[in-house]
């Protein structure tokens, strides 16, 4: 068995489809382009793909992750090749890669999120707000459970946010834990923020995944920051 | 190329999955590439009219006409009417954004009585007037198609035209004819085009028929065109194997209900169960050969990259080749690719084709007994017995399924409480198999009973049948749950009663009723089939305003000598046979599948049999 490491964008029209709908356009997809899935044991054996974190709807994701597990080796470039020839479009192949069959599931290893929110309309002065958040003990966030309401503390979950200007309008960068042991979603800051919702026309983009390691930030394509201000700086150098 | 769905509209709705119109092998066509445009319409929500055969046939024939471009247009969920409404915009199709009132005409498919509210909704929203007769030039052409075309009358005020019988030819003929007439003569108005489509056979226009009535009771319908034939005879694709079969189905991003490809095995049905209408209007029966469907699976597998496909008929153990097919596909198709068979009979060689086919053993296996003693499968005409239900239903626990479902009618004709009691007696000998300790699912029901109510149906021996009251009906389901809630492992489910009364009103209405559908439909009903938005106290206001009784259509029966709301539409079907069957019916004689017996002479003139060949075609 061979696994692979899959980086994509979902954008345009399909950041409207859920998670869900992504695993199965991605499934369909692989099986169009006859690339030979590995599949799991048992009575209703699954193909061993596995995403790396949901993204909500309407948000889109530039790098996007999934591990992909074949019964044979594949050039990789013929891989992309193929699959990105039965994606529909919004959704891309950026890259793959090889990877241990030893690494944990890729999900297991998300940690954080970097998003990015466009702010079209001038929201006026953040910093004293942004300010605000970070310097609070608690942030009490009531979330909507099947079960009832639910009122969560959201401050660990923010690992900073700041503001930057591209091309002249301003953005603001959320660095954010996400993952299997709970996480903040970026739609939650922008209200903290009194920031307009998506369904308002604000842009929200995932910009990037990361697995954490104490202080450091690793991407699941292998790119290592040491500490949030090493994610700050290489954003600043795409500038 | 994009669709022109705004951003601003797909975020305030919950599922916008289903309006993006980009999946994979939706068709695209530029403007220029095309001279007529049409909508293929499905009044009901995306999941559903994206699970429906018909629909993939029509879009990928329509499409493969010259010129044509035909979209797909589905009823919006309530929120997206909210939405739409809101913001004072049109229906709009999936894959171009078109407004509904900017096509050339709107096709759409006639399924189910309870989706005609729908199908109110989305005239008025895609801004087209409701009636034909206040449509004007630039207006698109309304049509439908479809099993419930057969009895089209409650409807008809508010279509140009119906087609009866199968589209596959019907439609691009249609087109053809619409796109020289739209080049040449346009300028002689709307009827101009209906005389001549109404000359195409399988072509209804409605509006050159006038019903009259004697008594406030349907009497039969007058002709007023040259061009009005009567009857209006049915279209048959005869060689099914050469039809147009779409191996590129659209592949819908979100879950769809039948979230599979489809293999038609054949059309038709020669079993003669008599509430059936399906086996009446799709006579005769028509197969595809095990090669051409192998080649099909493949072509579909390779188009779609859908994981399962199913092996769909009206009862697909009576594929003559069915092992062959499944043998074929079974060496031919990827080992991950999963095979399904709805419909199976309830007996032992359908749990043996089961078996087969579905190594998870978890997902259980459906039986269709319809009736609970054997006198009463005999008025129906469901031939099986007793013994090959009981039989199917041990092997299939045996064999370690989890899960038998059992669907059930009440409310049949002739049906007393005896035939309630040997429904239980039968459960409760169907449930006693179950084995003590299996597969560790706890204490999960075993046997799951879906009771549906009986509704008489035009074309069908039982025709001439009442539907039971709502209160008997009521009672009888009351009657059921209190036995069947004291069995272990069994758990019960029943239709909705007022629902089903609904539906027999339509299914043998007439041109009057179209006054209580707009009625209901002004009264906010829509979507009725979804019991979270079916309102009875609102059908009933607009019986009431309107003056009409829905008792005098569900609760009525005919007899032999009435005029029916249907009798100017030909199934091909005598009405002889229809009577003899009514007969032996209430006599509680069986007749045989004539597929493998004698010919039992419907009077179908396309059937081979019929015509002494002694075979199907």
């Amino acid at each position: 068995m061979e696994r692979f490491r899959v980086c994509f964008a979902k954008s345009g029209m399909l950041k409207y489809i859920s998670h869900l709908d992504l695993q199965r356009t991605f499934l369909r997809a692989l099986r169009r382009a006859k690339i030979p899935l590995a599949y799991s044991q048992g009575f209703s054996p699954q193909p061993r793909v596995v995403f790396a974190a949901p993204l909500g709807i309407g948000i889109e994701g530039i790098n996007e992750y999934l591990d992909l597990f074949l019964t044979r080796q594949m050039q990789m470039e013929l891989l992309e090749k193929r699959i990105n020839k039965q994606l529909p479009m919004g959704l891309i192949v950026k890259n793959i890669c090889s990877i241990s069959l030893e690494e944990p599931a890729i999900s297991a290893l998300i940690g954080a999120a970097l998003y990015r929110a466009r702010l079209e309309m001038d929201p006026g002065s953040l910093q004293q707000n942004i300010g605000n958040l970070l310097s609070a003990e608690q942030l009490p966030k009531e979330r909507q459970h099947k079960k009832g309401k639910k009122q969560v503390d959201i401050r660990p979950f923010i690992l900073d946010l700041w503001e930057e200007e591209i091309g002249g309008s301003r953005n603001l960068f959320m660095l954010l834990v996400t993952g299997s042991s709970g996480g903040a979603r970026p739609e939650e800051i922008l209200e903290l923020l009194q920031l307009p919702e998506l369904r308002k026309g604000t842009i929200l983009t995932r910009e990037s995944l990361f697995f954490r390691v104490g202080e450091k930030l690793l991407t699941p394509g292998g790119a290592a920051y040491n500490n949030i201000n090493e994610v700050k700086a290489w954003r600043e150098k795409l500038l | 190329m994009p669709s022109l769905q705004s951003p601003q509209l797909l975020l305030r709705v919950n599922k916008p999955a289903r309006y993006l119109g980009i999946e994979i092998n939706a068709v695209h066509k530029e403007p220029d590439q095309f001279q007529v445009h049409l909508a293929l319409a499905f009044p009901d929500l995306y999941e559903v009219a994206m699970s429906h055969l018909g629909l993939k046939i029509l879009y990928s024939v329509a499409n493969a006409v010259e010129g044509v471009y035909a979209e797909r247009v589905f009823a919006p969920a309530p929120d997206m009417e909210e939405v739409l409404q809101k913001e004072n915009k049109m229906l709009f199709s999936l894959e171009s954004g078109t407004s509904l009132q900017d096509f050339d005409m709107v096709g759409f498919t006639l399924q189910y009585e309870l989706a005609y509210t729908s199908i109110l909704t989305m005239l008025a929203l895609g801004g087209i007037p409701l009636r034909s007769a206040d449509r004007g030039v630039k207006v698109p052409f309304v049509l439908g198609g479809g099993p419930l075309a057969f009895n089209p009358e409650p409807l008809a005020p508010f279509f140009d035209f119906f087609v009866v019988g199968d589209g596959e030819e019907v439609l691009p003929e249609i087109l053809k004819l619409y796109k020289e007439w739209k080049a040449e003569s346009s300028a002689k108005g709307r009827d101009d085009f209906l005389k001549k489509v109404a000359g195409v056979t399988g072509v209804y226009v409605p509006s050159f028929y006038e019903p009259f009535y004697r008594e406030d009771k349907f009497a039969g319908i007058n002709p007023l065109a040259e061009e009005a034939s009567l009857p209006v005879e049915k279209r048959t694709v005869l060689n099914l194997e050469e039809a147009p079969y779409p191996c590129s189905f659209i592949v819908p991003f979100m879950e769809v209900v039948h979230d599979r490809a489809t293999l038609e095995l054949f059309r038709g049905c020669s079993q003669g169960c008599r509430f059936c209408q399906a086996g009446i209007i799709y006579r005769p029966v028509r197969e595809r050969t095990v090669s051409k469907l192998s080649q099909q699976a493949k072509d579909i597998i390779n188009q779609t990259g859908l994981e399962e496909i199913s092996l769909s008929s009206l009862s697909s153990s009576d594929y003559p080749y069915i092992e062959e097919l499944l043998e074929k596909l079974e060496a031919e198709l990827d080992e991950n690719i999963r095979l399904s068979l709805p419909s199976l009979r309830a007996d032992p060689f359908g749990v043996k084709l089961m078996e087969r086919i579905q190594k998870n053993k978890a997902s259980g296996i459906t039986f269709a007994p319809e009736a609970g003693s054997q006198r009463l499968r005999d008025v129906i005409n469901k031939n099986i017995t007793e013994e090959e239900i009981l039989e199917a239903s041990r092997d299939a626990f045996r064999t370690g399924r989890g899960h038998i479902k059992l669907y059930f009618m009440i409310g049949l004709p002739t049906e007393t409480y005896d035939d309630l009691r040997e429904m239980v007696k039968l459960v409760q000998k169907i449930s006693s198999f179950t084995p003590p300790k299996s597969g560790g699912r706890g204490n999960k029901s075993r046997v799951s009973v879906s009771v549906s109510n009986f509704v008489p149906k035009p074309h069908t021996p039982f025709q001439w049948e009442q539907q039971l009251n709502i209160p008997e009906v009521k009672r009888r389901q009351l009657f059921l749950r209190e036995r069947f809630q004291k069995m272990k492992g069994v758990d019960f489910t029943w239709h909705n009663a007022e629902n089903s009364f609904i539906e027999a009103v339509f299914a043998r209405g007439d041109r009057k009723l179209a006054a209580v559908l707009e009625k209901a439909f002004t009264k906010g009903c829509r979507m009725d089939a979804w019991s979270d938005m079916f309102s009875f106290s609102a059908w009933m206001q607009a019986f009431q305003a309107v003056g009409i009784k829905g008792e005098s259509y569900a609760l009525h029966s005919p007899s032999y000598d009435d005029p029916l709301p249907w009798d100017h539409i030909s199934t091909g079907v005598c009405k002889d046979f229809l009577i003899r069957e009514h007969q032996r019916a209430v006599e509680g004689i069986t007749t045989g599948d004539c597929r493998w017996g004698n010919c039992a002479g419907c009077g179908l003139e396309a059937c081979s049999k019929q015509n002494g060949k002694g075979e199907q075609i």
